[in-house]
């Protein structure tokens, strides 16, 4: 009975913290648009090449489908709404977790940390909350573009709670970009600079916009159970297009989610432990 | 000559430094790139594994795999950030610095930069390159690198490297006008990733537009050198691939002079 009642303390906790932390985000980010607004021209031009990029790489999968009808089954449509939907965790991690990357790249060799541990809030969140990469904007739009124009070529088997479904996997693929960062920023309390690992990691994160049937047998095991950047796009937007394996597809998203972010944690706590500030 | 070497190497010596103490993060962060290239290569595999032809606009599965990593080891030789760092000093004043030094204000971001590209080419391109050879050793089952191609590659690669390297001294200087360059640094990279056929190969591209883009300076920063290199070019075509390169560097040359000339007028230098 005291076990629960702690229990319930616990979650009411923890609740508490995520609304002040909502709030202390808004607060943030009014603060960050602000500071954009000063570079208006740079935050367009950013919008603009990410454009470019996009266009491009839609461009290069449609050269590749003039030559094949489908890869490994999957139509140039089902690749496009795979890619559209990769982008949408991708970038809600960018929007409301870029500052994790600061961390690892000098944050903690500055001895920029010590003012996170001075807030009366958890230095994670204080941390997170400080950046609002309104770029990542761009990722979003894109996105859901993708996603409407693939729609309109596929025979969708859609029923309605796709959708909650889908607003779930996204959440939780969300999280499972934001923990990995959590987990491989925490290094740097170690070796006190990780961005370049962050990096290095990060950037497997373009195996998970084709399908996995592509890949070989290990590349497949290593995206799906080891750095599980597969449930992030593949698997969910699968269930989606097909409605195959949906305990799999979608329950396997939010497992990976969870089961990263509670190391994430672990990892985070550990390393403040044993953080030192920089000498000076 | 002799003087000219004894003023400049030190910078050099200073590039290798430098990237020699960062030269764990450069690895880490060479890997988190190439990631995309082994993406790429199973995308390719699906291709050809579903379309049943061993070749695609002319070029096979081999070649689409050399394709790939050469284009992105060309691209790590021949990148110049020089434009970046002008930009990071107009903005911070430190440009004053540089200006009443009696070196040349190319000369010493260039040998700078040498130093580090000849760790590049030590750590990684050397033995990625290597990788690329036994791949080949191995799919036509004997050796086919050729010191001949090599060496116009390397040259090729040179020409792209000094034509990147005053591109974007030219666009360095637009810093001295525009203030802040980030978003426009950002926006040229992905606009050359197109022009440059790094990402879609020029082969792949329509008739017309693939051949503007051949006499655009953009596509010898990697296209030009990575068909030499796959031996796609004629020995007359790759001497007029060769020469237009010589114009190009020459022409932007001349202009980053020209700009120079006329931002020094312009500079202000913001604060202290």
């Amino acid at each position: 009975m005291c076990l629960w009642g702690d229990f319930c303390l616990k979650i009411f906790e923890i609740f508490k913290e995520v609304r002040r932390g909502f709030r202390l985000f808004r607060i943030f980010a009014a603060q960050h648009l602000k500071k954009l607004m000063e570079y208006k021209v740079d935050f367009i031009t950013g919008a603009c090449s990410f454009l470019i990029d996009q266009v491009v790489n839609i461009a290069f999968l449609a050269i590749i489908f003039g030559g094949v009808e489908s890869l490994k089954g999957w139509s140039y449509y089902e690749i496009m709404f795979i890619y559209g939907f990769s982008l949408l965790p991708k970038g809600l991690d960018h929007l409301f977790c870029d500052n994790l990357w600061n961390v690892g790249y000098g944050i903690v060799r500055r001895g920029e940390f010590d003012k996170y541990l001075t807030r009366p809030i958890s230095p994670l969140l204080s941390v997170t909350v400080e950046m609002f990469q309104v770029d990542s904007l761009g990722e979003l739009v894109v996105g859901i573009a993708l996603i409407i124009t693939s729609v309109t070529h596929i025979d969708l088997p859609f029923v309605w709670y796709d959708i909650p479904l889908a607003i779930v996997a996204v959440l939780f693929g969300m999280l499972i970009y934001t923990s990995i960062k959590i987990i491989l920023a925490s290094i740097s309390f170690w070796t006190k600079q990780s961005g370049h690992i962050i990096n290095m990691i990060y950037g497997m994160n373009d195996f998970s916009k084709y399908p996995v049937e592509i890949y070989s047998r290990p590349v497949r095991y290593g995206i799906t159970y080891i750095i599980p950047f597969a449930f992030t796009a593949f698997y969910p937007a699968s269930y989606l297009l097909r409605h195959t394996d949906p305990v799999f597809s979608i329950l396997g998203t939010v497992i990976a989610g969870c089961v990263l972010f509670a190391i994430g944690l672990a990892v985070w706590h550990k390393g403040l432990s044993v953080y030192e500030s920089a000498g000076s | 000559m002799r003087k000219f070497l004894k003023t400049y190497l030190p910078f050099t010596r200073a590039g290798i430094h430098g990237a020699t103490a960062y030269r764990a993060n450069f690895i880490a962060w060479f890997i988190g790139d190439i990631m995309y290239c082994f993406v790429m290569y199973y995308v390719w595999r699906a291709v050809f594994a579903s379309s049943g032809s061993s070749t695609f606009n002319g070029f096979s599965m081999t070649d689409m795999v050399v394709f790939l990593f050469v284009t992105n080891l060309t691209g790590y030789l021949t990148e110049s950030d020089g434009s970046f760092a002008v930009g990071e000093e107009v903005r911070d004043g430190n440009i004053a610095m540089r200006l009443i030094k009696p070196v040349s204000f190319d000369m010493t971001f260039l040998f700078n930069e040498l130093g580090q590209k000849s760790l590049t080419f030590t750590l990684i391109f050397v033995p990625m390159l290597a990788g690329v050879e036994i791949y080949k050793y191995f799919t036509y089952g004997r050796v086919m690198f050729s010191i001949g191609t090599f060496a116009l590659y390397m040259l090729s690669v040179a020409m792209s490297y000094m034509f990147s390297f005053y591109m974007n001294v030219c666009f360095g200087f637009m810093a001295f006008f525009l203030k802040n360059l980030w978003g426009f640094n950002i926006l040229k990279s992905s606009i050359l990733r197109f022009l440059s056929g790094s990402v879609i190969p020029l082969a792949f591209m329509p008739d017309t537009l693939r051949s503007v883009m051949e006499w655009l300076p953009f596509s010898s920063l990697s296209y030009t050198p990575v068909m030499i290199y796959m031996g796609k070019y004629s020995g007359q075509e790759a001497a007029l691939r060769l020469m237009l390169q010589f114009v190009w560097v020459i022409g932007f040359y001349i202009i980053s002079k020209i700009i120079l000339s006329a931002a020094l007028k312009h500079v202000t230098v913001q604060g202290g």
